[in-house]
């Protein structure tokens, strides 16, 4: 089995945030539940200030904390499935353990006030036990994996696309969107990147893609003094998330 | 033991709602859309129809990037790009993937309607009662027919913003001609980004945007056009940035813009211009070129006498430079930039002598290099002198129609249309009174001698009756009443025009509308699409419909040729010709079958198969100042000097002017309206703008990578991902500086006003230390008192509404970003 992996080029990535909106399309999120979001800082002032962003996505951890947190073991680390982390929405208690847990802030509970009204849940209210039914629904849809539309009250969170990924034939080292056969089983993140500054592959594959751009341009992973060791490396300049900063209010 | 219990509760929910599933999916509330298939079982893998794809065009920007468009058991459910298109390369921007939206949008308009309400206002409901497709056709062709026979045709104006192709807009000249209107049809050019193409007009002799070939640039010199953010072909543009800032040698990227954004975040330079000065920083760079010997000498020419050097101050003989591809440097150098240094620059822009200096030297020396601009240094009442200053860089450094360089789009081998509209042409048609009527825009007239189109004209205009009085006006994809600058005059005047809007959406012009004649949605339409000025080479995409339309509506297109055919008399008979969209696309397409595109589309099926058609080979190449044209093998066929000015450089000279003749047959229009003699007017030259609004800040409003095409502000994942605006999520904010905003005891978080002398709009701020001080940053697109359930009412407010309706009198471009304003705590 592989050991899929993501790089992110942060020398390449514009900040568009197309992959934001694949996954949200993609998977079915409402607005706010970014599955995969870009964080964007600014450090400095006019004229040499400096405006900086991160891609993130759920960064599918070796040693994942949120694992460890649940009292229901409804997340869980799958290593038939590349090392995915799931979570089965058939356990899932929505206790929110797990996303105090995350130190990478992927983890996601849309069971709440929502981010934006007219509340898009009203417009389209869920059906078959689903907290929203959007007519434009993916058709793709496993409970046990976290995938498609969750029911109320559970965490829901990036499954590195499994539901195309798993369909890849076995033993390919990269699903690169530009080899037209692979496309359909590529993330929707990685598959829409225009500058190309998203590659998925096979970790535990020393012949891979990622693996020798790791290799070369220095692959980081975020946050590695906890211990996660994700499977999500950053290249490029600016792989870091500042120290938090209260806003100034005045 | 408390989580054990409703672990036990979901676990008997979810047991008990395999049997319920049915009964709730036929419950559901999904009003109005058919083809509704229940879920089985919703917790387990569920089993699903056979997946189709579709071919469409993305039709949220300009681009007209492919798309695939996914649809199972009748329900489109996403969207990738086409990896058959070469626009997309299988790619998209963040707007494409949400194109569902607009499919399943709950506020669409679901058939044609008619207006019971005869008052019309921000705060008026229309009281649209549903009518039927005939009713509101024969209503419209009553109505033009009345008009027509009363010798008052020309009160009939076509308003369109984003046409597509000979299949909808396309269609308008030949309506024009036939009905007897000069305003069939008045496009929002004007409003939209006309200053740049005006400024190749006046230089090379293209009025028209540029092709680049950025696989092949080493540097780029970017005068605000937001290239990551809103530039065409955006997503396009991405790829290329993946490209430029990984190929060897590295693209290196200045750039050049009055606000912190994405691109002068990730170019290798960001220098900070005070608005409206970009002419100045141009000719500065073109000073230093000049000085230190860096134009490329193969395209420019040379000192006759290699001894001689411009020198700073200094004027140059007449005769001692032979000029190549270049008409006017002696004068241009004598009469204007011999004093253009880099310390009067740095007193203009802001930006520092020593930046300018870096950034020619850098420019000057990097082949091939290629100077970019769009609407940051062109909607100013100086903008088309601006463009000019910029584009002139293109020149000294021989960039134009070289590899790595910039050249112009080609168009599509589209064959002819069943008929010929010369031939239904009746006595009204051919020599009526409407003949001598100038359009209501007034463009092409002596008070826009310049300007192809005026839209934001046409409101005002109207209110004034000068030059006459509308009496109905039917709109495509625009909607001036809300987005024209000072739109509030044309929420006046359009209140006695019998309006007919054709959006499938409520937007402004919907609410003042006497009839709606929705159209479909892009996922829904047959239509095509040739391409943006893009590579060079020639490319039309076409829309095929992923789905049977969701509601009554009708394609624009069939529209238009439903009303042809109920006009009285020939014209009749010449859209009952024309029969159809569809007709039109397959007769267009007809011109595939002699000259095959790259992909083996040769005929309408196989256009539809693949969704585009293209050729490509651009048929023409400048290397080492000599022009070649392809010859089925290379670019080996040499071009005479007369075949350059026929095909490529379009001036009167056949040769890039630094003194235009285009803008000396205008002089004594541009002394009159910009204080420039006459006898300088040709001149590529400094021009102070004049900035309207009376306030002592800059405003600045620009088109975020979610605008949709005036739809953004109703998407909810649009307004949620609102960033880098220093956070989106929610709302817009205006960006301020916080020294500027302490200085008026603004908080971080508070709602402001921003005032101009036309009013006030709302808005909560953030501070955004990255700005310039003296400007404030909010992206439009906001502030809609109609648009749907998301858009209306939510803050900000429209920047429209304190920006005066003052344009560029060369280009015509209105200029939205010259405003000046005061803002303090509301």
């Amino acid at each position: 089995m592989a050991k899929w992996g993501m790089v992110i080029d942060l020398d390449k990535c514009t900040g568009c945030q197309a992959c934001t909106t694949a996954c949200a399309m993609e998977n079915n999120t409402l607005p706010g539940e970014s599955w995969q979001d870009v964080l964007f800082y600014h450090q400095g002032k006019y004229p040499s200030a400096q405006m900086k962003w991160l891609p993130r996505p759920c960064m599918q951890c070796e040693n994942p904390s949120c694992v460890h947190v649940c009292p229901t073991r409804a997340t869980y680390k799958d290593m038939d499935a590349g090392g995915i982390v799931f979570v089965d929405w058939n356990k899932c208690i929505g206790c929110k353990y797990c996303m105090i847990a995350c130190p990478y802030g992927v983890r996601f509970y849309a069971d709440e006030k929502p981010l934006l009204e007219p509340d898009l849940r009203d417009i389209f209210p869920g059906s078959n036990g689903q907290l929203w039914s959007p007519p434009y629904q993916n058709p793709e849809q496993d409970w046990k994996r976290g995938i498609g539309i969750q029911p109320a009250g559970v965490v829901s969170k990036c499954t590195f696309c499994y539901h195309k990924v798993s369909k890849a034939p076995a033993g390919t080292p990269d699903l690169d969107e530009d080899i037209p056969e692979l496309k359909e089983y590529v993330p929707a993140c990685v598959r829409t990147c225009a500058p190309k500054a998203r590659f998925f592959g096979d970790l535990d594959n020393p012949e891979s893609q990622v693996n020798r751009l790791i290799g070369d341009k220095h692959g980081v992973r975020l946050k590695d003094h906890t211990g996660n060791k994700p499977q999500v490396y950053y290249l490029g300049a600016g792989a870091g998330v500042p120290a938090f900063e209260p806003k100034p209010r005045s | 033991m408390k989580v054990l219990q409703t672990l036990m509760t979901r676990r008997r929910f979810l047991k008990g709602s395999a049997v319920a599933g049915a009964s709730g999916a036929a419950a559901g509330g999904l009003g109005g859309l058919t083809g509704l298939a229940p879920v089985a079982e919703a917790q387990a893998q569920s089993p699903r129809g056979e997946t189709k794809i579709t071919k469409n065009i993305c039709a949220q920007c300009p681009a007209r990037c492919g798309i695939d468009v996914y649809t199972t058991n009748g329900r489109v459910h996403a969207i990738y790009g086409d990896t058959g298109n070469p626009i997309a390369n299988g790619k998209l921007c963040p707007k494409g993937h949400l194109g569902t939206y607009f499919l399943y949008d709950p506020d669409r308009f679901k058939g044609p309607m008619k207006r019971t309400n005869p008052r019309k206002g921000r705060n008026e409901d229309p009281g649209f009662v549903p009518i039927s497709w005939d009713e509101a056709l024969d209503t419209i062709a009553g109505r033009l027919n009345r008009l027509r026979e009363a010798g008052e045709s020309h009160r009939f104006a076509h308003f369109y913003g984003r046409g597509w192709g000979a299949s909808d807009a396309g269609l308008y000249g030949d309506f024009g001609r036939l009905y007897g209107t000069p305003n069939s049809a008045i496009g929002h050019a004007s409003m939209c980004a006309e200053g740049s193409k005006r400024a190749k007009q006046a230089t090379d002799g293209n009025n028209s945007y540029n092709a680049y070939d950025y696989r092949n640039v080493n540097y780029i010199l970017n005068f605000g056009a937001s290239f990551l953010e809103a530039f065409r072909p955006y997503n396009y543009l991405m790829q290329m940035w993946g490209h430029m800032r990984s190929k060897s040698p590295q693209t290196r990227i200045t750039t050049v813009d009055v606000r912190m954004n994405p691109t002068m975040a990730a170019s290798d330079r960001a220098l900070y211009i005070k608005p409206a000065t970009d002419g100045a920083m141009a000719l500065a760079i073109a000073h230093v070129i000049l000085t230190e010997g860096l134009w490329e000498r193969e395209f420019v020419g040379d000192f006759v006498d290699p001894e001689m050097r411009f020198r700073t101050g200094q004027t140059i003989p007449a005769g001692s430079f032979a000029e190549k591809w270049v008409h006017g440097l002696t004068e241009w150098w004598n009469e204007e930039l011999k004093d253009r240094t880099p310390e009067w620059a740095e007193s203009v822009t802001s930006i520092s002598a020593r930046d300018i200096v870096r950034t020619a030297r850098e420019f000057g020396t990097t082949r091939p290099a290629i100077a970019i601009m769009e609407r940051g240094p062109t909607a100013h009442t100086n903008g088309t002198y601006a463009g000019m200053a910029i584009h002139a860089l293109n020149a000294l450094v021989g960039s134009l129609w070289a590899e790595g360089g910039m050249f112009y789009q080609m168009g599509p081998s589209y064959g002819g249309l069943p008929v010929n509209a010369a031939d239904y042409m009746d006595d009204w048609a051919r020599n009526g009174a409407w003949k001598s009527q100038p359009r209501i825009d007034k463009a092409g007239t002596a008070e826009w001698p310049m300007s192809g189109t005026m839209m934001q004209e046409a409101g005002p205009n109207h209110l004034k009756g000068d030059p006459y009085k509308l009496d109905t006006a039917m709109f495509f994809y625009t909607n001036p009443i809300w987005s024209a600058p000072n739109p509030q005059v044309w929420e006046e005047a359009l209140k006695d025009v019998f309006v007919i809007d054709t959006s499938p959406f409520p937007g402004e012009t919907a609410m003042y509308a006497d009839i709606v004649v929705p159209d479909h949605t892009y996922l829904e339409r047959l239509q095509d699409s040739p391409t943006y000025p893009f590579e060079g080479w020639p490319m039309a995409a076409l829309r095929v419909p992923a789905v049977d339309p969701v509601y009554d509506t009708k394609h624009f297109g069939d529209t238009l040729i439903e009303i042809g055919k109920r006009i009285k008399g020939p014209m009749g008979e010449y859209y009952k010709a024309i029969d159809s969209v569809e007709n039109v696309l397959r007769h267009r397409a007809k011109g595939f079958e002699t000259d095959p595109g790259d992909n083996g589309v040769n005929s309408f099926e196989s256009w539809k198969e693949k969704g585009v058609w293209y050729k490509k080979r651009y048929l023409w190449q400048q290397r080492r100042g000599e022009f070649y044209e392809w010859d089925g093998r290379g670019y080996n066929v040499r071009m005479s000097p007369d075949e350059v000015k026929a095909k490529l450089i379009k001036t009167p000279t056949g040769k890039f002017e630094f003194k235009s003749g285009f803008l000396e047959k205008h002089a004594d229009y541009i002394e009159r309206t910009l204080g420039v003699p006459a006898a300088r007017a040709g001149l590529v030259q400094w021009v102070e703008a004049r900035h309207t609004g009376q306030g002592d800040l800059y405003f600045v409003s620009p088109k975020t990578p979610l605008h949709a095409e005036g739809r953004g502000g109703n998407i909810p994942h649009a307004i949620a991902n609102q960033q880098p605006i220093v956070g989106g999520r929610k709302t817009v904010y205006l960006e301020i500086h916080p020294d500027t905003a302490r200085a008026r005891g603004i908080r971080n978080g508070d709602k402001v006003r921003i005032k101009s002398n036309l009013g006030s709009i709302e808005a909560y701020c953030r501070y955004m230390p990255a700005h310039r001080p003296d400007t404030l940053v909010l992206p439009m697109e906001h502030g809609h008192w109609a648009q749907g359930r998301w858009a209306k009412g939510r803050l900000p407010g429209h920047s429209g509404d304190i920006t005066e309706n003052v344009s560029d009198p060369i280009s015509g471009l209105a200029c939205y970003y010259t405003g000046k304003v005061t803002v303090e705590r509301a």
